[in-house]
């Protein structure tokens, strides 16, 4: 149990990594494109700093509502592998990506069509996240078969 | 280096002296029950113009609201921010009675919308010769961040505020469309030979400045142009606004996103201009005004900026582009959409929201 709920936080934590780690390329390549001096270490910088202000100072907490998404998301992948026998790894991928593309859906819905990930305005912003999502859920399933096989 | 150093100075000095409003005036309900007043135009003391951002345009006559809303406006599309927003009169509406309103027009078919300016004729109760003179291009699917203000150069051009869009920030940056400028136009919607873009042909012919957010306020003041907008979670601008050139949203800001990410770890670029003041945490601000009148002679000169967020009225004294004082009004009232001086002396406000008020600050 503790090991699953490690490995539940711990695709969590992966999941909002790697969407703040998009965020952050998307803006600051396109201040690149307009001649902005971004070094490496501007890059770093500000991508520490969105770790710290994408989960605790916006208005919604990322880590919050990628867990709020993990956990609806994973809890149904579990329901559906009662009946459906696939690779838990595959499901929870699967899950993992719903989950993502479900925020980067819906929030605009709640909001006038604004995305407030600004990183998934577009089609391209869209696959990554989702595509992070599947990653997150994968680690996730995998870490289970492990468990089961030890 | 220095100037950024100036402004951060200034500011905290300029917040040291903001002070809770003591000052000898009181508060006269003009009309309620209002849906969402957002932009007020003063014809006379007695009667003034005001937008709802529901759609209704409606009139305070001889100080008394009239119940029935002036027939004759174009569908809106009011959701989110959209809706029925500014209202400016003609320079000679005394003479021609002819106003100019804002708003976001929807297109069903594409289920989009745009910000669009018409010039109109008022007539008893209702209006008539409309004509649209902008319409913002290209549309957007979002409700939000129109600008939509408007305000006359002496020249007799118009300016219009047009806002990011906020899903199309980028383009802020860009010529070739209207989101995140200041437009000059015609009064008729034809273009001004000396527009700064004319001869651009990478360049839409209307653009006056650009590198703006969502611009809420724009008063022309002696031919200095004042502009405030929202930023993002923090750095609300008061510009001095001139053709051609680039206030730097979003490759420069003083916020953030509302997710918390870093929009521009840049403040400051060479080629960007520099607000002459930026408050963060943000105050949202909204509408604004410049009070010349006498009936409060402390505050005669100043530029009053209505504020949402926490929700009051700064009153900011500006000598040259330095603010040098900041004074904190009208904070005991809500969020404050817009703020008008009246020919005697008071000052208009409205107050946000779907029970929204007119409000005229006097004399005690």
């Amino acid at each position: 149990m503790i090991v699953k709920s490690f490995n539940l936080v711990l695709s969590i934590l992966i999941a909002t990594s790697l969407v703040i780690l998009q965020e952050t390329m998307s803006n600051l390549f396109w201040l690149i494109s307009v001649d902005m001096p971004i070094s490496i270490g501007i890059f770093f910088l500000t991508y520490l700093d969105n770790l710290m202000s994408m989960n605790l100072s916006g208005a919604i907490p990322l880590i919050a509502l990628v867990a709020i998404g993990f956990l609806i998301a994973y809890s149904v992948a579990k329901i559906i592998l009662i009946w459906i026998k696939v690779s838990r790894s595959y499901a929870y991928a699967l899950a993992g990506a719903v989950a993502i593309l479900a925020i980067v859906l819906l929030m605009p819905l709640a909001f006038y069509n604004l995305d407030i990930l600004a990183g998934g305005r577009s089609i391209l912003g869209k696959s990554i996240l989702t595509f992070f999502g599947l990653i997150s859920g994968y680690y996730f399933g995998a870490s289970l078969d492990k468990q089961r096989a030890t | 280096m220095i100037k950024k150093i100036n402004i951060i100075l200034l500011s905290l000095f300029t917040s040291l002296l903001a002070i809770a409003n003591n000052a000898d005036y009181k508060y006269l309900t003009i009309a309620e029950n209002l849906s969402h007043p957002w932009g007020i135009a003063v014809i006379d003391k007695d009667n003034i113009l005001f937008t709802e951002l529901s759609g209704q345009l409606r009139i305070i006559e001889n100080g008394v609201l009239n119940p029935e809303p002036i027939k004759g406006i174009p569908e809106v599309l009011f959701a989110g921010q959209g809706g029925l927003s500014g209202i400016i009169l003609d320079p000679e509406f005394n003479s021609n009675k002819t106003i100019y309103l804002s708003f976001s027009s929807p297109d069903k078919e594409k289920k989009t919308n745009t910000l669009e300016v018409i010039r109109a004729k008022l007539t008893s109760g209702s209006i008539d010769q409309i004509e649209t003179i902008f319409k913002a291009s290209p549309s957007r699917r979002t409700a939000a961040h129109y600008g939509a203000k408007m305000a006359f150069l002496e020249d007799g051009t118009l300016l219009i505020t047009s806002g990011d869009g906020f899903n199309y920030r980028e383009s802020a940056q860009y010529l070739d469309n209207h989101y995140g400028k200041i437009i000059r136009i015609n009064s008729d919607g034809s273009i001004p030979r000396d527009n700064p873009f004319l001869g651009n042909k990478d360049a839409r012919p209307e653009i006056w400045s650009y590198g703006h957010r969502n611009l809420q306020g724009i008063v022309v003041v002696d031919g200095i142009v004042y502009e405030n907008e929202h930023g993002p979670m923090g750095g609300d601008e008061l510009n001095i606004a001139e053709p051609s050139k680039n206030y730097g949203w979003p490759a420069i800001t003083y916020g953030k996103d509302y997710s918390g990410a870093t929009i521009s770890p840049f403040t400051e670029k060479e080629g960007m201009e520099q607000p002459i003041k930026y408050w963060v945490p943000s105050i949202a601000p909204s509408g604004m005004t410049y009070y010349t009148g006498s009936l409060f002679p402390e505050w005669t000169n100043s530029l009053f900026v209505s504020a949402l967020v926490p929700g009051d009225v700064r009153r900011l004294e500006v000598s040259g582009n330095i603010v040098t004082e900041e004074e904190i009004l009208f904070n005991d009232l809500g969020r404050i959409r817009d703020v008008a001086s009246s020919p005697d002396g008071s000052i208009i406000l409205a107050t946000d929201g779907p029970n929204g008020k007119l409000i005229r600050v006097i004399k005690k």
